[in-house]
């Protein structure tokens, strides 16, 4: 039971920042602010693009790696998804395709050179990071590429813009929609196949696993491949909500994404994390900012107390009985 | 890597990627056939309003005085309470903000920009559910806002140009450009404005180089640019840090008769005009925040029940050593 509640610490927080959130929550023609169900989707909206990262980083985290790439990359897939349909008239099928494919292409190849070359994962992915935000600003020729919609040449597909929409009655934004299928897909893949046991044997100690058998290399290579696709995913979804492809958006995304995976309770010297608490975690983080803003905190107060959470959070995970792994 | 796993890997791979396009086609679009607002009917002078100001980002020091000039205009309007939000030149994230603004049913929203196009549909979605928006220094796109109160960073490029050809080098030369963040829309506005206003003048930008807004940056840049290319006379800065900062690479470098033009001119302590009155830059122009205008336009359509023009366009101004003390004490008055 103790194990459990160290193991997805950041659910009880999230619920607690829950309750605390309805208790403060401003009230207003008798409706309490919080809980109005716009109010609550919009959370989850604006958290969706961190929470895919986040999913993906929490597979690098595990087996003991860290991506700083992946805010450029959001970046530099805003831009492809931009470019190609509306300068190079691409469907949106293709255009999605080619776009998961380079995220996927950049981040395997940021696998190789950390497995292979055996370079930490820190400073490849470091590099990662300047060379994909140079690709975004030189791919859209140095400004943000405007995404209009319409059959005409030099417009996107409507169908594009529905990204920015959302459905069930208007009610659930469609970003918010891709999320919860990544969370749910990642999660799976964590739980039941051999991959999952492989990540975390090279996350727990890469050595023991190595002469176990464990294709070291091959996982990680993947799991970096992996996180490179989510971050794509990501830019695509930022492009069609708003509209737009920005070469420098993204920008520190990968550290909110990087906080969400610490609240959810990894430790960055892996083998310890699971997907439910990475998205707990994020939601965490969407709530708590949430609150604060309908109460007017100040932003500046809002970054001192997140980080807060932060050192809270990775605080609970040291004083985590050990045997519990 | 053993079958299973390669197996579920790229089951996620494709089911991801039909999430992505399938999600997209089965939805009803929400915002299909919105009309224009039906504006809420008017409080007059006896209400009391919440004004939400969604700000890109508070970390530029030109910013920083727009919410000033906000706060401090609507300090003289009793009826007004202001809540600040700062996006930190986060695009999603001010879409949040302003969100959350709509969540809390302010009466009024003031919108500067971070892009403008990833802005737009929010502004939009206030806008059609009746709160008057008012957008400042960078537009949205479309007409879905109640007033654009801003200047024009094509024009303010334009007349530092043509100060560099007709006052600075009249016989023509070299200029060096420290241009602002690469891929931000005021940084190439800037440059494609400077570009026409020195044209035909045997004007030539021998070198530039990204200065990303920042002093330091827009010094290290201009270290390199001026030890590399030789005969520089006029270094254009698209904003006054980074002259500042080429000022003190021309000093460092020996190079004292080079001249600087920066651009935004904000009446502070260390903003432009200073410099320009301590001779440390030949020019700068006065990018107005609009936050004294804005208030303005607020007052009459909340308090006094009146229309605002679409377009409320500022005046720049061009700030030179003879006019620096004069204005920056024009543009502080009644602070």
């Amino acid at each position: 039971m103790i194990a459990w509640l160290f193991r997805f610490q950041s659910l009880f927080g999230l619920v607690l920042v829950f309750v605390a959130a309805v208790v403060f929550s401003p009230v207003r023609d008798g409706e309490l602010l919080f809980l109005d169900s716009g109010n609550l989707f919009n959370v989850v909206r604006a958290m969706s693009e961190i929470g895919i990262l986040a999913v993906g980083m929490t597979f690098v985290i595990l087996v003991g790696g860290i991506d700083l790439s992946v805010g450029s990359v959001l970046g530099l897939a805003s831009v492809g998804a931009a470019v190609l349909l509306v300068r190079q008239d691409f469907g949106v099928l293709p255009a999605v395709l080619v776009v998961l494919a380079a995220g996927l292409v950049f981040g395997l190849l940021q696998g190789v050179v950390t497995a292979k070359l055996g370079i930490q994962a820190f400073i490849v992915t470091l590099a990662g990071m300047q060379i994909a935000r140079a690709l975004a600003r030189i791919w859209s020729g140095g400004q943000g590429v405007e995404i209009a919609y319409g059959d005409a040449p030099g417009r996107a597909p409507m169908a594009f813009s529905l990204l920015g929409e959302r459905t069930f009655n208007g009610l659930v934004p469609i970003p918010a929609l891709i999320f919860a299928v990544v969370a749910g897909l990642a999660a799976l893949l964590l739980r039941v196949t051999a991959f999952s046991r492989h990540v975390y044997a090279i996350g727990g100690n890469e050595k023991a696993a190595r002469l176990s058998g464990v294709p070291v290399n091959r996982v990680k290579i993947l799991v970096f491949g992996l996180c490179g696709l989510l971050a794509a995913l990501a830019g695509i979804v930022h492009a069609g909500q708003l509209n737009y492809g920005g070469p420098n958006d993204g920008s520190m995304a990968e550290l909110d994404a990087i906080a969400a995976v610490v609240i959810g309770g990894a430790g960055l010297s892996g083998g310890r994390g699971t997907v439910v608490g990475t998205v707990a975690g994020a939601l965490l983080v969407g709530v708590l900012r949430n609150i604060l803003t309908l109460n007017n905190v100040d932003s500046n107060v809002q970054l001192l107390i997140i980080g807060l959470v932060i050192v809270a959070a990775a605080g609970l995970q040291r004083l985590r009985p050990a045997a519990v792994g | 890597m053993p079958k299973r796993a390669r197996g579920a890997l790229s089951l996620l791979v494709g089911v991801a990627l039909v999430a992505t396009v399938a999600a997209a086609c089965g939805t009803t679009s929400e915002n299909a056939g919105g009309g224009p607002a039906e504006p809420k009917p008017c409080g007059g002078a006896g209400g009391k309003y919440t004004i939400g100001v969604s700000q890109a980002n508070v970390a530029e020091p030109y910013r920083e005085r727009m919410d000033a000039d906000i706060r401090q205009a609507a300090a003289g309007v009793p009826q007004f309470t202001v809540n600040f939000a700062d996006a930190q030149q986060d695009n999603s994230k001010q879409v949040e903000q302003v969100e959350n603004f709509l969540t809390q049913k302010i009466d009024l929203l003031i919108i500067s920009p971070n892009e403008a196009t990833p802005l737009t549909s929010v502004v939009k979605k206030a806008y059609e559910q009746g709160v008057p928006v008012l957008v400042l220094d960078r537009k949205v796109n479309g007409d879905s806002f109640t007033s654009f109160i801003g200047a024009d960073n094509f024009d303010i490029g334009r007349k530092a140009g043509e100060f560099v050809a007709q006052t600075l080098l009249p016989g023509g030369g070299r200029v060096a450009e420290i241009k602002g963040l690469s891929g931000s829309s005021p940084a190439k506005e800037r440059s494609d404005g400077f570009k026409l206003g020195i044209g035909g003048r045997n004007i030539e930008i021998v070198a530039s180089a990204d200065g990303d807004w920042l002093r330091d940056r827009g010094r290290q840049q201009a270290d390199a640019l001026l030890k590399g290319t030789p005969g520089i006379q006029v270094v254009y800065a698209h904003n006054d840090p980074m002259g500042e900062g080429a000022y003190l690479a021309a000093q460092d470098a020996g190079l004292s008769g080079i001249k600087i033009v920066g651009i935004d001119g904000l009446p502070i302590e260390a903003g432009g005009i200073k410099a320009v009155e301590a001779g440390r830059l030949a020019a700068t122009f006065v990018y107005p925040t609009g936050g004294k205008e804005a208030v303005e336009a607020a007052r009459k359509i909340l308090v006094d029940c009146q229309q605002v023009p679409k377009v409320q366009g500022l005046p720049i101004e061009r700030v030179t050593p003879e006019n620096a003390a004069e204005v920056y004490a024009r543009l502080n008055a009644g602070s």
